[in-house]
């Protein structure tokens, strides 16, 4: 089945914008398989992953900060002129939650483990300061609070997902295309 | 209007719907939402709660404890052995807690029950080494299905609140693979105290030396007080143990050697369920000396978790599945029990400031 091009003329995003973009997504997905793994499953190599986790958590904090700058450093191109106002304020509440939950997850990742007295460790062997002293019951709300961002991101993603594909196939108006660069 | 919104055709919105259904639909499979009968950390949980483990803010497993605190000396010959910093410096700062092996944080103490110890030694470079060792001379486990096994086994009888002994002994009679690991432990001579009892690691650990030769090893804190066996070395009292333990401490330091039993060619290093070569040469790394007693609800011992794969450099976990299942299984009961309102442990800080053995309702 192949769908007719896009027919908007929505200006792409800048190069960069689109490369964090597609590094952070397919890095986020691998993040959020990798975690539910971890929490989940007793069977699969948790040494391994949990190393995994916490080396392209640290990433991803990294990205998401360079990613922040190039928002506000390099234009971002409007929404079409005909999209509903609430629509539009939609797509740009999202967006905000999108890179609140984008920042909060390793943020929290890295204060739970430091609330929890674990050393954080990278591949490779790099150690990761702490970010506050040994505070257990921190260490256990924090954990919980861990696990509700990467289930609210995982919703965020999944309505990002569905937004985009409606802009692309079903409204045609370009929105889609302008992060895959056409 | 240019573009109006088009009304899409049937196969147009089941391409819009379906991508983020689909990753939905995995990434709920893969969190076992679809499978409950996975072996997952909260099913270890689960397995707990049946063998006893009443929640309340207390761990999991080794419920019953108390903390010590002292320091570690390390030898040369440990050095030669591990990189890690813990063994270049000197008179480290060690943080122990023993404990009583079963869920149950009320457990009277008794001449049958498995012992432990757990510790934190940290070098002032920030170097972090637990340790969570137990009295049994071989795991009764081999992997992670076993120990799924084992303590689904371990679940209580609500009308004899222990175990059901057919289901036990079926544990053992369907896995021919422990028979060494029952018979070592039947074997196994208790010894009267805390204070004069040796705990090992049972799992292995990897060693690294300054030019990076790797060295399979398997812990032991061996007692420097002389062995007294427990047979009739109970008392009236349900902290008995634990009492005797500080009355020690009161009068003098205890000291356990931290010994490392070097694997040979041959020795299992991932099977904690087997044996090893009897003639393996042991070096001893260091020795603990321990002064001073703290209830669990006085000392950071009590909320910490001693997960035995928190490890400084040069020294590693071994590919022993046993190892990154307790790491796992150790965090959920840590996160679970830190986010709980904690009842008072039964070792209070009174039995610890007044250590008087009595004839007290606990004791059986
Ligand atoms: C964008 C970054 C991150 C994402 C998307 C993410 C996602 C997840 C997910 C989905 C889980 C499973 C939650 C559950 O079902 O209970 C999880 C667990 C966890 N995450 Fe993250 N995480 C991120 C960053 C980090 C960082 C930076 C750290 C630590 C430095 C970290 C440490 C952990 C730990 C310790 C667990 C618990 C594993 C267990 O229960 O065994 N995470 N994460
Ligand atoms: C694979 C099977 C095992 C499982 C599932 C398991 C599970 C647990 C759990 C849930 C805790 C409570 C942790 C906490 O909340 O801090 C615990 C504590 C402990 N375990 Fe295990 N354990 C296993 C094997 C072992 C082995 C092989 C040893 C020792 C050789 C051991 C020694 C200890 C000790 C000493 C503690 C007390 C730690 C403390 O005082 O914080 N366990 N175990």
């Amino acid at each position: 089945m192949s769908f007719p091009q896009n027919t908007g003329h929505a200006t792409p995003f800048p190069r960069l914008s689109i490369l964090l973009h597609w590094v952070m997504a397919v890095l986020i997905i691998v993040m959020l398989f990798v975690g539910l793994v971890m929490a989940h499953d007793s069977t699969i190599h948790y040494a391994g992953l949990f190393t995994l986790h916490r080396t392209v958590g640290f990433l991803l904090l990294l990205l998401v900060v360079i990613r922040l700058v190039n928002r506000f450093a390099n234009h971002t191109p409007a929404l079409p002129m005909d999209m509903p106002g609430p629509m539009k304020l939609a797509a740009h509440f999202s967006h905000i939650l999108l890179y609140g939950f984008m920042i909060a997850l390793p943020l929290v990742g890295w204060a739970m483990l430091s609330a929890g007295g674990y050393p954080i460790t990278l591949w490779g062997g790099c150690h990761i300061p702490p970010l506050m002293g040994f505070h257990p019951h921190l260490w256990g709300v924090l954990r919980c609070l861990h696990s509700l961002l990467a289930y609210g991101l995982i919703l965020l993603i999944l309505a990002h997902i569905g937004a985009a594909l409606l802009h692309g196939i079903i409204r045609r108006d370009g929105v889609m295309g302008s992060m895959l660069g056409r | 209007m240019a573009h109006s919104p088009r009304k899409g055709s049937p196969a147009r919105w089941a391409a819009v719907i379906l991508p983020p259904l689909c990753l939905g639909g995995l990434l709920a499979w893969t969190a076992d939402i679809f499978s409950p009968a996975a072996i997952s950390p909260s099913h270890f949980m689960q397995r707990f709660h049946n063998a006893g483990a009443p929640g309340d803010g207390f761990r999991r497993a080794h419920a019953k404890g108390m903390c010590t605190t002292g320091w570690f000396d390390p030898s040369p010959e440990g050095r030669a052995l591990s990189r890690s910093g813990i063994f270049r410096g000197e008179h480290l700062p060690v943080m122990g807690r023993f404990s009583l092996a079963p869920p149950l944080p009320y457990l009277p103490d008794n001449p049958a029950v498995a012992r432990s110890l757990s510790m934190q030694i940290r070098s002032p470079s920030g170097d972090d080494w637990r340790l969570a060792l137990v009295d049994a001379p071989l795991q009764s486990m081999r992997d992670i299905a076993d120990a799924y096994a084992f303590f689904g086994a371990a679940k209580l009888d609500p009308a004899t609140h222990r175990p059901d002994p057919v289901a036990v002994q079926a544990y053992a009679a369907q896995r021919p693979w422990l028979k060494t690991a029952f018979a070592q432990a039947k074997a196994h001579k208790q010894t009267s105290d805390l204070t004069n009892d040796t705990y090992n690691s049972l799992d292995s650990f990897i060693l690294t030396d300054e030019a990076g030769k790797k060295t399979a090893v398997r812990w032991a804190a061996v007692a420097q007080e002389p062995f007294s066996p427990a047979d009739g070395s109970g008392a009236n009292d349900g902290n008995y143990l634990f009492k005797r333990l500080v009355q020690t401490l009161d009068q003098r330091p205890l000291r356990w050697d931290i010994v490392a039993t070097v694997a040979r060619k041959g020795d299992p290093v991932n099977d904690s369920s087997q044996p090893w070569d009897n003639a393996d040469q042991k070096v001893t790394v260091g020795t603990v000396t321990f002064t001073k007693a703290y209830s669990e609800d006085e000392s950071p011992c009590g909320p910490m978790v001693f997960d035995p794969t928190i490890l400084p450099d040069g020294i590693s976990a071994s590919d022993d599945p046993l190892l990154a299942l307790r790491s796992s299984v150790y965090m959920r009961s840590y996160a679970t029990r830190s986010a709980e309102h904690k009842a008072p442990s039964m070792v209070t800080p009174g039995d610890v400031a007044s250590p008087t053995l009595t004839q007290d309702e606990k004791g059986q």
